[in-house]
């Protein structure tokens, strides 16, 4: 059957259903595209032989390649924009640098459309509050308090908090720190939140 | 509870999918049985039975949704429709006697959805089988939603297991609501978590290395 | 929403507290707080409350209704009602479980309080989760909501909108030619 290819790549997406990028399926975007390519070939010398000899016959077999070009279409449409889904959730998931594990999944075109969105992101949030600037990916939830008892799952490294210290990052450390400096490597799992 | 940013595209639900929609692609996948009312010239190898040069007319054979609808035209018929069994009578006194008895995950597991679909082919039962689903699951709601309330510590997988995508799907919204209140209960909603993608992630990596 | 929006919302509700230390008013964008004097009280949002009382600056004096006999009449009450009974406060879990979490000193039988409070919760959730059952079952179009909090309808609310988004769908099925203009999904 026609569109099997266009539908194995739905189903790959389809099965990594909490949001995570599988490798751009570059073979498979193409091999859909040169089924495309010989289905619209096979109706235009369809279509021509049906005008020229008046081969009405052909028309239920042009329709049915037709339909087969139309869902194709249908199906890369759906690929790249649930990807660029998942690549937008990944800006909030893991800030604006992406570990080279993740980036590795992009093509060409998702890398420049992810700096796109990352900029105009940063380019909102810049504007608000009066040319202050407000970083809408911090504080998904009210906090309790402006400073969080943190502990350090792995070693990161130095970090410098706002006043200007720098402090040692290592594994099993326990620190107390502004909240905002931490939301963001606790999202990504180097910190984890102590509530006592 | 982590804050998910993913939102996928939503399934239509009834008559209408919605486009970009894995869900709907994936249920306009689901296979009809169709009777062709003509002949198809030059595609017999679509059809595995046979080794033809064309799909002659009076051909039964098994088409996706998407494409039985495309191809479906009241005027000028091209191709009929048939039901598939568990939408038949017989199947559907089976329904409203006993809702809740039903497997609607073996028998689907896209019950709701590919029962309104169907509804696109003039068939004459059409406002029996628009009456079964929405009796089915009204007749099955209770369970669904008692389930997905207090399911916190059983094991409800069996149950689970038994239900048509849509009310997965419904179950899932359910239990979201009880987890966080009971995070909430518990004082762990004010916690910051690691984002459950990143690790998710990780351990997706960690296969990796293992294998 | 995330219930921990919701105890956002509830941290605004006013408490009464006796505070230990003296303080001129002072004056913030979302109303004026104090004068302070120790040993007179004085009406402040929870947030301050919880706030002053971790920092042992204040004594909370737990809210009328906040009170076993009382509330013991409202789990009768509420039990023995179909429909909800008004609520003493719209946040009542909410302040429930932040005063007794953190200022239960303050309170007297903080036990049987956090029982009763849990109580009255758990028959008026499955008072909900039986209206939802017949809401669907008999296909109303509409629900009375009255005397229901956030809280409550936060939990169900996802669940409920979906089910019911899911048979209006299953019901516009039953509209012949509701949707048969052209086939256009492939």
């Amino acid at each position: 059957m026609f569109c099997e290819k266009a539908m194995e790549m739905i189903r790959e997406l389809h099965r990594m259903s909490d949001g995570q990028l599988p490798a751009f399926n570059e073979d498979g975007l193409r091999q859909v595209l040169q089924e495309m390519e010989a289905l619209y070939e096979q109706n235009q010398a369809d279509v021509n032989e049906a005008k020229s000899f008046g081969r009405s016959d052909l028309i239920p077999s042009i329709k049915l390649r037709h339909c087969c070009l139309l869902r194709n279409q249908r199906c890369i449409t759906a690929y790249l924009y649930d990807r660029l889904l998942r690549i937008r959730a990944l800006r909030w998931e893991y800030g604006s640098v992406l570990p080279a594990n993740v980036r590795f999944h992009m093509s060409a075109e998702e890398v420049q459309w992810f700096g796109q969105y990352k900029k105009s992101l940063a380019s909102f949030m810049r504007s608000l509050g009066e040319g202050e600037g407000l970083d809408i990916t911090q504080d998904i939830k009210p906090p309790k308090s402006l400073y969080i008892q943190v502990r350090c799952l792995k070693d990161h490294g130095e970090f410098e908090i706002e006043d200007g210290t720098v402090i040692l990052l290592k594994k099993n450390s326990q620190h107390f720190l502004p909240r905002w400096k931490c939301e963001q490597l606790i999202r990504q799992g180097v910190l984890e939140h102590v509530v006592s | 509870m982590s804050t998910q940013s993913y939102f996928p595209v939503p399934p239509g639900v009834g008559m209408e999918e919605n486009f970009l929609s894995l869900d709907d692609i994936l249920l306009s996948h689901e296979r009809l049985p169709v009777r062709t009312e003509c002949s198809f010239p030059r595609l017999g190898f679509l059809e595995r039975s046979s080794d033809a040069h064309d799909i002659p007319e009076g051909t039964k054979m098994e088409l996706p949704l998407w494409l039985s609808k495309g191809l479906y035209e009241r005027k000028r018929k091209v191709l009929s429709v048939d039901l598939p069994k568990v939408y038949k009578e017989g199947w559907r006194t089976v329904f409203t006697a006993d809702p809740c008895v039903v497997d609607l995950h073996k028998m689907g597991p896209y019950y709701y959805g590919l029962g309104s679909q169907i509804l696109h082919f003039d068939s004459p039962e059409n406002s029996d089988i628009a009456q079964a689903l929405l009796q089915t699951f009204i007749g099955r709601f209770r369970r669904t939603m008692d389930s997905s309330q207090n399911a916190y510590n059983e094991d409800t997988s069996a149950l689970v297991e038994r239900l048509d995508s849509l009310e997965k799907a419904l179950f899932r919204s359910g239990q979201n609501g009880l987890n966080s209140f009971q995070s909430w209960e518990k004082g762990q909603a004010s916690q910051l978590t690691a984002s459950s993608l990143v690790l998710n992630y990780r351990k997706r990596k960690l296969a990796d290395v293992q294998t | 929403m995330d219930p921990s929006e919701v105890e956002f919302l509830a941290e605004k509700e006013l408490v009464k507290i006796i505070p230990n230390f003296s303080l001129d008013k002072i004056f913030l964008i979302g109303g004026d707080l104090g004068p302070f004097n120790p040993g007179l009280s004085v009406d402040v949002p929870l947030w301050l409350a919880l706030n002053l009382k971790q920092r042992q600056k204040c004594r909370i004096l737990p809210p009328d209704w906040m009170d076993v006999e009382k509330l013991e009449e409202m789990r009768a009450l509420e039990r023995k009602e179909d429909a909800f009974t008004p609520v003493p406060s719209l946040y009542y879990m909410e302040i429930t479980k932040l005063l007794l979490n953190h200022a239960s000193d303050n309170i007297p039988k903080a036990d049987e309080i956090r029982t009763l409070v849990k109580d009255i919760w758990d028959t008026r959730i499955a008072k909900l989760r039986l209206s939802a059952d017949s809401f669907i079952n008999q296909q109303e179009a509409h629900a009375q909501l009255d005397n229901l909090t956030l809280m409550e309808i936060n939990t169900t609310r996802e669940f409920l909108l979906d089910s019911l988004n899911f048979m209006f769908k299953l019901r516009s099925n039953l509209q012949p030619g509701s949707s048969k203009g052209q086939l256009t999904d492939y």
